[in-house]
Order: structure tokens, then C-alpha cells, then sequence
């Protein structure tokens, strides 16, 4: 069994109940994105640690910018500053439209979320990530688990580069880390997705 | 001793007895002379009443009647009234105002009557906003509408109506006013052919520029009221700075962009439109607030694929 089967997954489907009986499918304003927002808190407080949680945004018709920043914008901030551990988001969503207003949320603060079009489905991104550290997610994703040393040698880059772009994926909570103890030539990272 | 107040409706032309927020000019810049007496508001060239006008007469009343010792209107015939009476108005402020038609006869009338999308809406809170659009999601879905043209009609209603009730204190709260035409109301080229959804929101807080400035990083953005109403457009410029903030606007000015419509912004001295490629300022008189209007025109339900979206 690989360690990513052995992580808890939860997924929070956004239109059920939870969020103080507000919007149901229609999600706007930062009041309702907050009750929303406090109460996938309260389930990501409860994984296990490497847990992921699949915040399931399909069956909402519409989103306003208040909301998604208020529910997806601050909880993505608070994933990526440490503030759940090693606990992630994945949000559950197709290509369209309402995707708009989390992409703008996400940009503004300079964050990105995983985004699948289904739980356990292919990973894409949502928000603002560099053009190489994207190059890095892709190959970290594809690889499903790989050592810093493998993942430098797959981009054509030293050691140092390459620790340096994953340590910033897995500080916006797009990558679990790991540290190798029993790696030949001493300690290394190795990395692997989260959804 | 009494006060008059005058319309700029336009006699003739595309836009001939349109009540607009800006035919309103003249009695906003009346209004500000009036210190107790009568103030009496003449309707009687109006013919049609844009959700613009109607949140902007709601608006105006606010401001006036607090200032006067009895605000009238002045009516011709019954339509424009019964209109309104359709639109709740006199529901909010009949018992605040004198007219010279009978309210109780046009309530009688009333009855039955569909054909309108929303009443006039008062709202005070962000708490209240929700429903509001709940409803007029309702609205939208029994008229016909999918759900990419309602998730931007509701989106946008929600986000301006969140703007109008957190900004600064407003006495009166906000008014809110959507209607969908089967026309395009605005002015323009494309004025008269396909259809068009216009949404209006008018606050009586501080303004754009007052908000703004409360922010020292945009200093050099607040030396005029459309200097800051152009600043307020952009993404990320909001009052606390909070990041994260300020995204709103910025997001309804793309979707009326997209839809080919406008965004236009009215606050103390200043009106900003924005388009998308252009954005035109004027100044204009005193808004004792902030005013928003979107215009969305409805294309033919073969432009609705995703061909228009991003990028």
C-alpha cells in the first residue's frame, strides 16, 4: 500500500447543509462564504494529518467574488500558511464560468488550489502559479511520488532549484513533502500530489 | 413658500420621456438649496421609468424629505404612477409623500397585474442579500433564462448590493431595482434591437471617494471623485486594502463587458462608465452617495456558448 492510498480524504459537498441554512445553490456574499468557510474548516480540522479534503463546488449554480474569496480565497490562505498542517484542499469542479470568480480570488492573493473535475479525477490548476513552478507541479503529478534528486534530473535542473520550487508548491499546499532519512547519499525530500 | 424641482427628460429622440439617473441632475442640484420649505418634484414629462430612475428617484426622495417640509410629485395621466405603484414605490414612500394622483385607486388596479421582473427592493444589510437574490434567481429561471446569463445577472446584483450596505453608514439603507426589457433601453448603436437586463443600486453612505480615501496608499488615485471612481474599477482597490478585498467591482465591470453592456459608476461629483475597451468620466451634480448601474444586454441564445468566455 503507498502512502497516498493511506491518506484520509474527505469530500464537502458545498450546497448541502452546514453553512447556516443560507444560498443552497445561489453562494454569495462573505457572510454565507464564512459560515461556508468555517465549517470546511471544521471538517479539515478533523482528518488525519496528510489528509485531503475535496471541496465539492459542482451543484452551486452561481458564486459571487465576495463569496469565493471569503470561503476559497481565506481558506486557501490559511492552508498554505500552515494553519491546518499538513492537511489539504482540492476543489471539486468543472471548467466553467463560476470558476471565474475563485480564479480572480486566488490571483489576488498570489495562491493557487488543486482543482479536480471530479474527486480522484486528473489534477489542473486554479489560481496564480509561475510558469516553471507549474512545469514542476505537472512532473510531480505525473510521477505520483518522486525524490527531489529524480525530479531534478527529470527538469534539467541542480539540487538546490529544485528543492527551492517544490518547498514553494508544498508552502501553497499543492504538494505533500516528505523527508527521506534512509536515502542513499544521505537525506532528501520526495514529493507527491495531493489529489 | 416652495421649491420646484425640474426634470432634463428629453422631449424627443431614443431617449424621449425616459426617467434616468441623469435627467435627474437638475433636482439633485436643486435639492441641495432646500432648507424646510415645500419641494415639489414635476414627473409630468416622464413616460418610462428605468430601474435607474427609479432607484435614483427613490434616492433623491430620501435626501429631500428629511430637508423639506412636504416632498409632492406631479403626475400626468396614470401610467408613470401606476407604474411605479407596480414597483412598490408608493408602498415605501407614499405615506412620506403628497401626490396629485389617487394611490388608493392604483393599488385596486394593481391586482393581477405580472409583467414587471422585480419590485423596488429596500435592504439594509448583507444578511438580507441572499434572499434578494434567491428571488430574483426565481424570477429569472421562470422567464426563461439559463443559468450562465443568471449566475451574471445575480452575481453582479449581489456583489453591488454587498457594496452598497458595507461601505459607511446609509440612513435610508440601499434600493436596488432590476428590470429585464424586451429592447435595449440604453443609448448606443444597438439601441432598440435584442434585449436587455439593466440593474441599479443606489446607497446613501459616503461615497467612493470618501471610502477610498481612507486608505493612504491611494492618495494620488482620490484628488477628484472620478479619479477615485476609476480607481475603484480596478482589482484589489478597496477601503481596508485587506488583500482580497476590492475584487468585486472589478469582476461585474468584465462580465458587463463580456456581455456588451456597460458598468457605470455615480458618487458625489463623479461618473465613471466603464465598457470594457473605453471608460468615459464626466462630472455631474452632487450624488449624496454612491449610485451603480449595469447594463446587460440579453444576446440571441446562440452567442451564450462558452466562445465568450475568458481569455
Amino acid at each position: 500500500m503507498t502512502e497516498e492510498d493511506s491518506r484520509a480524504r474527505a469530500v464537502y459537498d458545498v450546497t448541502s447543509g452546514g453553512n447556516g441554512g443560507a444560498g443552497g445553490k445561489l453562494m454569495v456574499t462573505r457572510g454565507t462564504g464564512r459560515r461556508v468557510r468555517e465549517a470546511l474548516g471544521e471538517v479539515l480540522e478533523g482528518l488525519p494529518v496528510g489528509g485531503v479534503l475535496y471541496v465539492d463546488t459542482r451543484g452551486v449554480e452561481l458564486m459571487d467574488y465576495s463569496f469565493a474569496d471569503e470561503a476559497l480565497g481565506i481558506l486557501a490562505s490559511r492552508v498554505a500558511a500552515g494553519e491546518y498542517g499538513d492537511r489539504h484542499v482540492v476543489l471539486v469542479e468543472e471548467d466553467r464560468e463560476l470558476l471565474e470568480n475563485i480564479e480572480a480570488s486566488l490571483r489576488q492573493r498570489g495562491l493557487a488550489m488543486i482543482r479536480a473535475d471530479e474527486p480522484g479525477g486528473a489534477p489542473k490548476i486554479v489560481g496564480e502559479v509561475s510558469e516553471h513552478l507549474l512545469e514542476t507541479l505537472r512532473a510531480i503529478y505525473e510521477a505520483g511520488a518522486i525524490t527531489n534528486a529524480d525530479l531534478a534530473e527529470r527538469l534539467g535542473i541542480n539540487h538546490t532549484a529544485c528543492n527551492n520550487r517544490a518547498t514553494k508548491l508544498f508552502k501553497l499546499g499543492l504538494i505533500h513533502r516528505r523527508k527521506n532519512t534512509a536515502a542513499p547519499g544521505g537525506r532528501q525530500y520526495s514529493y507527491e500530489g495531493i489529489a | 413658500m416652495r421649491t420646484q424641482l425640474e426634470l432634463n427628460v428629453r422631449r424627443k429622440g431614443a431617449m424621449r420621456g425616459i426617467l434616468t439617473l441623469g435627467s435627474l441632475d437638475p433636482a439633485f442640484a436643486a435639492a441641495q438649496g432646500v432648507e424646510g420649505e415645500m419641494a415639489l418634484l414635476d414627473l409630468r414629462g416622464v413616460e418610462f421609468v428605468e430601474p435607474a430612475g427609479l432607484c435614483g428617484l427613490a434616492a433623491l426622495l430620501e435626501f429631500l424629505i428629511p430637508r423639506s417640509r412636504l416632498v409632492g410629485l406631479r403626475f400626468s395621466g396614470h401610467d408613470v404612477a401606476a407604474y411605479l405603484e407596480r414597483m412598490d414605490f408608493f408602498r415605501i414612500f407614499g405615506h412620506r409623500i403628497e401626490t396629485n394622483v389617487d394611490v388608493a385607486a392604483l393599488e385596486e388596479r394593481r391586482r393581477g397585474n405580472p409583467g414587471t421582473l422585480q419590485e423596488l427592493i429596500s435592504f439594509h444589510s448583507e444578511e438580507e442579500i441572499p434572499e434578494i437574490i434567491n428571488r430574483i434567481s426565481e424570477i429569472l429561471t421562470n422567464k426563461g433564462y439559463g443559468l450562465r446569463e443568471r449566475a451574471a445577472i445575480c452575481a453582479t446584483l449581489s456583489e453591488i448590493c454587498a457594496n452598497a450596505v458595507e461601505h459607511g453608514h446609509s440612513p435610508f439603507g440601499a434600493y436596488a431595482a432590476v428590470q429585464a426589457y424586451q429592447h435595449i433601453v440604453s443609448g448606443g448603436r444597438e439601441r432598440g434591437r435584442g434585449e436587455e437586463v439593466l440593474v441599479a443600486i443606489a446607497d446613501g453612505g459616503v461615497g467612493i471617494r470618501e471610502t477610498l480615501s481612507r486608505n493612504s496608499e491611494y492618495a494620488e488615485h482620490t484628488a477628484s471623485d472620478n479619479d477615485a471612481l476609476r480607481h475603484a474599477l480596478k482589482m484589489g482597490v478597496s477601503g481596508t486594502g485587506e488583500i482580497g478585498r476590492g475584487g468585486g467591482l472589478a469582476v461585474v465591470g468584465q462580465i458587463a463587458a463580456r456581455a456588451g453592456g456597460s458598468l457605470s459608476l455615480r458618487s458625489s461629483s463623479g461618473r465613471v462608465t466603464f465598457y470594457g475597451d473605453r471608460t468615459n468620466s464626466r462630472n455631474v451634480p452632487t450624488f449624496p452617495g454612491t449610485f451603480v448601474r449595469v447594463s446587460l444586454p440579453r444576446k440571441a441564445a446562440d452567442d451564450q456558448l462558452p466562445s465568450a468566455s475568458k481569455n
